[in-house]
């Protein structure tokens, strides 16, 4: 994890009043400030359960901190607010944490297989991911492109369409018919 | 998502957001508004007789203004947790005037039984619980949107309040329109309905007051088009 020497609370202060008058750049400034220093309270109160749900955390933080922002009085500073927050959404996570906890059992991932062959899609071809990298890469750029966009950066039609410059019609079709290519490339039965 | 776009994303949808007033603003306007409101259903429910009678009694006096002292700093209680990092020693005051209001009640009981014993009926002591409860929901209601506009941090906490500030306000209309033979009925019954008012708001707040209301009372959820 990058770590920057902490940023002057009074900084903080008003690029937060900034915010709340609406200025985008002080606001994405503040929280790529205070987006480390929330993971690092998180990953030290709750490190235990995983980086995956403790990045959750931190982006649960920064969605509640965005939704209540009304409620910063300018006049007073800016980390008691935030850390209120935190330690609010901190709890509320380890309660949800404690709840899911009690209720699941937690499996090693297992081969499943099935009597009948026509069943068993999970085959070794597939998940070699260096085959489905080189036939992906094999694929006409406009599909590779679309597959890229759509099923690797897992971006939304809407921002795919942007990058690419293709209607988000065309961008359906060329996943289609780049996801038929790959399944006759690696020899996968089914739909 | 990933964090970076995520926090792109928020940077993005930013639009600008007045910070809300300070709790002791807030609660001030509410409890103009609910006196107002107190004092017009009271009057509507109120003979001049009734209102005379209990002027002159100090031992009935007395347990109101203390009520409307615990209402005040129980409001103000309400709308401090929902503002993060806002000092939590609001919240003892509250509980202490609850206190020296029940102590209030219980201390002029013996005195006051003679003098209100003529205005008392006791076939209606029970109208005063439907009074503090069905007259106070309206104002629950405005302290919930009020609330909502906040942080929820603690919504039984926020609602305990919330019901203790409507209830003794209540109460004290109650006490006008609808006497008891003593101070010691009172407090059986107004403690009985502010008790209820606390458990429904308790019960009801974390539909009320979560993040997730939180969220899309902002006004500019975030759109995850995905």
């Amino acid at each position: 994890m990058m770590t920057e020497p902490n940023p002057p609370t009074e900084d903080l202060d008003q690029l937060m009043r900034a915010a709340q008058q609406g200025d985008a750049a002080a606001y994405l400034n503040l929280l790529r400030r205070i987006t480390p220093r929330i993971r690092a309270v998180v990953l030290r109160q709750r490190g235990f359960a995983g980086v995956a749900e403790a990045e959750d955390l931190v982006q649960d933080v920064l969605l509640s901190l965005h939704a209540v922002r009304a409620t910063y009085d300018p006049a007073r500073p800016f980390v008691p607010w935030l850390l209120a927050i935190v330690r609010n959404r901190l709890v509320d996570g380890a309660r949800r944490y404690a709840k899911t906890s009690a209720r699941e059992i937690r499996l090693d991932e297992t081969d499943v297989t099935f009597s009948e062959p026509a069943t068993n899609t999970d085959t070794g071809e597939i998940a070699d991911a260096g085959v489905l990298r080189q036939a992906v890469r094999e694929l006409p750029e406009g599909q590779r492109q679309a597959i890229e966009l759509l099923k690797l950066e897992e971006l939304s039609l809407k921002e795919a369409a942007a990058i690419s410059g293709s209607s988000v019609g065309a961008l359906k079709v060329a996943t289609h018919r780049a996801m038929a290519t790959l399944r006759r490339t690696l020899g996968v039965k089914g739909k | 998502m990933n964090t970076d776009r995520l926090v792109e994303r928020l940077a993005k949808q930013l639009e600008p957001v007045a910070p809300l007033r300070r709790p002791g603003t807030r609660a001030a306007a509410w409890l103009i508004g609910a006196m107002l409101y107190v004092g017009i259903l009271t009057l509507s429910m109120t003979s001049a007789a009734d209102i005379a009678a209990v002027e002159n009694d100090p031992w009935i006096v007395l347990p109101q203004v203390v009520a409307i002292v615990t209402s005040m700093l129980a409001v103000t209680a309400t709308l401090a947790s929902v503002v993060p990092g806002h000092s939590r020693r609001v919240f003892v005051w509250p509980v202490i005037a609850l206190a020296v209001w029940l102590a209030a009640l219980a201390a002029a009981s013996p005195q006051q039984a003679e003098a209100t014993a003529g205005i008392a009926a006791a076939n209606r002591e029970w109208l005063c619980m439907v009074q503090i409860v069905l007259g106070g929901a309206p104002l629950v209601a405005v302290l919930a949107v009020m609330a909502r506009r906040g942080a929820p941090l603690h919504p039984a906490v926020t609602a305990a309040f919330a019901a203790i500030a409507v209830g003794t306000l209540s109460n004290v209309g109650a006490c006008v329109s609808h006497p008891h033979t003593d101070n010691g009925i009172t407090l059986a019954w107004h403690g009985a309905a502010i008790l209820v008012l606390v458990l429904v708001c308790v019960a009801g707040s974390r539909y009320v007051l979560s993040w997730s209301a939180a969220r899309r009372m902002s006004g500019d959820e975030l759109q995850l088009d995905r």
